[in-house]
């Protein structure tokens, strides 16, 4: 490169990074040779730049020795655009003069590489620790735990403003091309400005950015990752986000956990068996309450419909004002228990399911049975494992309650049709969501 | 993917407690019905393997991908549009008779027009759906529904006051003349694979003869039920009082220990998604036809005015039809089918075989 335009690029660069309290610009002398280096301290390791450039440049006497160390650097990259330069300058890189050469040295400071512990998705026994909040870590567990030399890692930015780097991860021994496609295309066509994490792509999926049921899984383990990785599936990590995305997903992976393959084949069965009972058991059950004892006492054996109603006697208002209140209360404890600090959690608990309950029924406000079932609901709602698909889970029960409200019976029946083919009709990238027989993921190449 | 073809007969066979099926029959039952039933076995599977076998030879293709094959366009239109017309009063039919059924028995309060808004609702939601979908929602419904009816038939069967001598006594009018509309009304249960003219597209491979077999078995086992448990419990002169006869026997059913008591609840409840899942198999192959006949694509307003037609004709259907005029137009429409079916069974089967040689 000519002399007089290194000189314009470095102006022009200078002038574009403005005059910061973290842009460092620093000229290094010897007898023989000088550097200029421009680079922003706060997002830079200074120990890289020190380790690599600084020590060996006063070591090295000989400008040509310099020189070829420098382009031998496996961290350094020949400047190529004005743009990308300045974007590598942002993101923690080293901009170096030497010579008539511009060079881009790698030394962006990776923080937060701590492995967290898993604290969303926790099991008994198997691997216990997650992801960490750094792409290139995350990465390093993922091959860690998958040593397959098909593993294809590509990368591309989302984001107008934070110009997230979000990497996609796939095997391609078994992963679907065409799925692969559409994943590329939908990542390419995202129009936000800040993107952060993975579970934004949750409602970005549909056009009108209002999604009510997940259509890609939002994990932080990383043994997860690994498994849905050999089954054929594409992941996304994004940068600074300890969750990584599992595309395509179905119904079956929202209601699968970990544990499941670290337990004993019948153990694993039953608790899945226990999760989609707890699944109908939440979804249904306050509007079967409203349906019942509004509509149809008589479907219940005698003394249990007796029983019902003698435990609504005191109770002032139709069974669905009851349940509309008492699901209430029940979403604010869980919206405050997730809020609180840990320390006051359990306190809160207590007081709110406790003591209230007891005495909302002694008031005579609600009857016994239907704080057994908001209790129910609310624990039953919690068995689903996936965060993303219990808190779904939590707005569909209102719906199937709303239309037993309306028609009864007919309508707790028909709200629960609604919603399966619904999920039937969803698709998460070109894999139907919701199927009884879940066919393996084409292996076609 | 033979499973699909079985779930599409297994459906029909399942629905015709709510289309009068065992109502017709039992009315016939002095007068040849018993015959009737024997004569429609045969012809219920030789149409199947005839129908089955000749769509075979266009794999994954519906009828409207077939037709297009044809160089006459209007003949393909005619045929559609006539096809077409028997698939939506067969929904028809069965989302009327199934809301009487839940106004008298489940919602006697509630206007039937309500009812039918959530029944709209939900018919609107599943036939839009590509046709594969529909296939999945309908196989997850059959894996719910279908153990907990068989569990019921079981309990009718093993019930102390089923009266055997009853059937014994009906079955000894098997040498009477055998009636048309039994006929009819017997075959109804075999032709679920009508429905293969759109769901062909989404089974994969040849059917094999064990198919057949198996539908064999349940059909006899079906129509058996169908006919003689509602006499082994109310008698074979009681029987013919009732309008609903296999509603009404499954109210003579007791779960002793169960918490829901009275079967009929389990029943209908079974039932809501079963006839909901029949009604719109039958207008997701009427729609996916009458897409058919419009040339080019199918935008959203057209789509929109035709489910529109489907809502007006229920509208109308539910105000002026009670249900004893139901039952009075369901048995000539049930013969009208059987022979339409078996005409366009013959005239396809021809044209197939004309067109390999």
């Amino acid at each position: 490169m000519p002399s007089n335009k290194v000189q314009i690029i470095k102006e022009s660069l200078r002038n574009k990074i403005l005059p910061s309290e973290d842009v460092v610009y620093k000229e290094l002398h010897t007898k023989e040779k000088y550097i200029e280096i421009l680079y922003i301290k706060t997002v830079s390791d200074g120990m890289v730049i020190k380790d690599n450039l600084i020590i060996p440049f006063f070591e090295i006497a000989n400008p040509d020795q310099f020189l070829d160390y420098l382009q031998s650097l496996p961290t350094i990259k020949m400047f190529e655009k004005e743009d990308g330069a300045l974007d590598e300058l942002i993101r923690g890189d080293a901009i170096l003069f030497y010579q008539d050469h511009i060079f881009l040295l790698d030394s962006k400071v990776d923080r937060n590489n701590s492995v967290l512990d898993t604290t969303v998705e926790t099991t008994i026994q198997g691997p216990q620790s997650g992801f960490s909040e750094s792409l290139p870590t995350n990465i390093g567990l993922i091959r860690q735990r998958y040593p397959q030399n098909t593993l294809e890692v590509e990368s591309t930015t989302v984001g107008t403003i934070s110009k997230t780097k979000v990497m996609i991860i796939h095997d391609r021994k078994v992963a679907d091309i065409q799925t692969l496609h559409k994943i590329k295309q939908f990542l390419s066509s995202i129009d936000i400005e800040m993107f952060q994490t993975g579970e934004q792509l949750l409602d970005i999926i549909k056009k009108s950015n209002r999604a009510l049921i997940p259509v890609m899984l939002v994990t932080e383990r990383p043994d997860r990752v690994v498994v849905n990785i050999a089954a054929g599936k594409i992941i996304l990590l994004v940068s600074g986000s300890p969750f990584a995305v599992v595309l395509p997903t179905v119904m079956k992976d929202f209601m699968s956990s970990m544990e499941d393959i670290y337990q004993t084949y019948w153990v694993a069965k039953f608790l899945l068996v226990l999760r989609y009972i707890g699944f109908m058991t939440s979804l249904v059950l306050p509007g079967l309450y409203v349906a019942v004892t509004s509509y149809n006492p008589e479907l219940f054996r005698v003394q249990l419909a007796l029983n019902i109603a003698g435990s609504r006697t005191s109770v002032p208002y139709p069974s669905f004002i009851e349940v509309l209140l008492m699901l209430f209360m029940m979403e604010m404890l869980t919206e405050a228990s997730i809020r609180l600090p840990k320390a006051i959690g359990p306190t809160a608990t207590t007081v709110g399911g406790l003591i209230l309950g007891q005495a909302a029924t002694e008031a005579g406000l609600v009857s016994n049975i239907m704080i057994i079932i908001t209790s129910s609901v609310a624990i039953s709602n919690f068995v689903v494992p996936i965060n993303a698909f219990s808190f779904t889970l939590r707005i569909m029960k209102y719906f199937v309650l709303v239309l037993g409200t309306i028609f009864g019976l007919v309508g707790v029946v028909f709200g629960f049709l609604l919603l399966v083919a619904y999920m039937v009709k969803l698709d998460s990238f070109g894999q139907p969501f919701l199927t009884l027989i879940q066919s393996k993921p084409s292996k076609k190449l | 993917m033979n499973r699909y073809f079985l779930y599409l007969v297994l459906l029909n066979m399942l629905i015709n407690v709510i289309i009068f099926v065992p109502k017709i029959l039992i009315e016939y039952r002095y007068d040849g019905a018993v015959m009737g039933v024997l004569i429609a076995i045969p012809i219920g599977i030789a149409l199947n393997y005839l129908f089955s076998t000749t769509l075979t030879k266009f794999p994954q293709q519906g009828l409207p991908e077939i037709i297009s094959l044809l160089k006459h366009h209007w003949f393909g239109v005619v045929h559609l549009v006539g096809i077409q017309l028997v698939w939506f009063t067969a929904g028809l039919i069965t989302l009327i008779s199934f809301i009487d059924i839940l106004t008298r028995f489940i919602n006697p309060e509630m206007p039937k027009l309500l009812l039918l808004t959530i029944f709209l609702a939900a018919l609107f939601l599943i036939i839009q759906m590509p046709t594969d979908r529909v296939m999945y929602l309908l196989e997850i419904i059959l894996f719910l529904n279908t153990p907990l009816i068989a569990f019921i038939i079981f309990k009718a069967f093993s019930n102390e006051y089923l009266s055997w001598d009853s059937m014994l006594e009906v079955g000894t009018h098997i040498w009477a003349w055998p009636s048309l509309k039994a006929i009819a009304a017997a075959t109804y249960c075999f032709s679920g694979y009508t429905n293969l003219i759109i769901f062909n597209r989404v089974i994969k491979g040849k059917l094999k003869l064990w198919n057949f077999f198996i539908i064999t078995v349940l059909g006899v086992f079906n129509l058996f039920t169908t006919f003689f448990i509602p006499i082994g419990f109310h008698g074979s002169d009681g029987a013919q009082e009732l309008l609903y006869p296999w509603i009404t026997t499954a109210d003579s059913l007791r779960l002793v220990y169960s918490p829901i008591e009275r079967v009929i609840f389990l029943f209908l409840m079974f039932y809501m998604s079963i006839s909901l899942m029949s009604i719109s198999i039958h207008w997701h192959v009427a729609l996916e036809l009458l897409k058919g006949t419009f040339r080019g694509k199918v935008n959203m307003k057209k789509n929109w005015i035709v489910l529109s037609f489907f809502g007006v004709f229920s509208v109308i259907g539910v105000i002026y039809l009670n249900a004893l005029l139901l039952n009075k137009i369901t048995v000539y429409w049930l013969i009208g089918r059987l022979g339409f079916e078996l005409l366009v069974v013959c005239i396809f089967f021809f044209w197939a075989r004309r067109r390999a040689a």
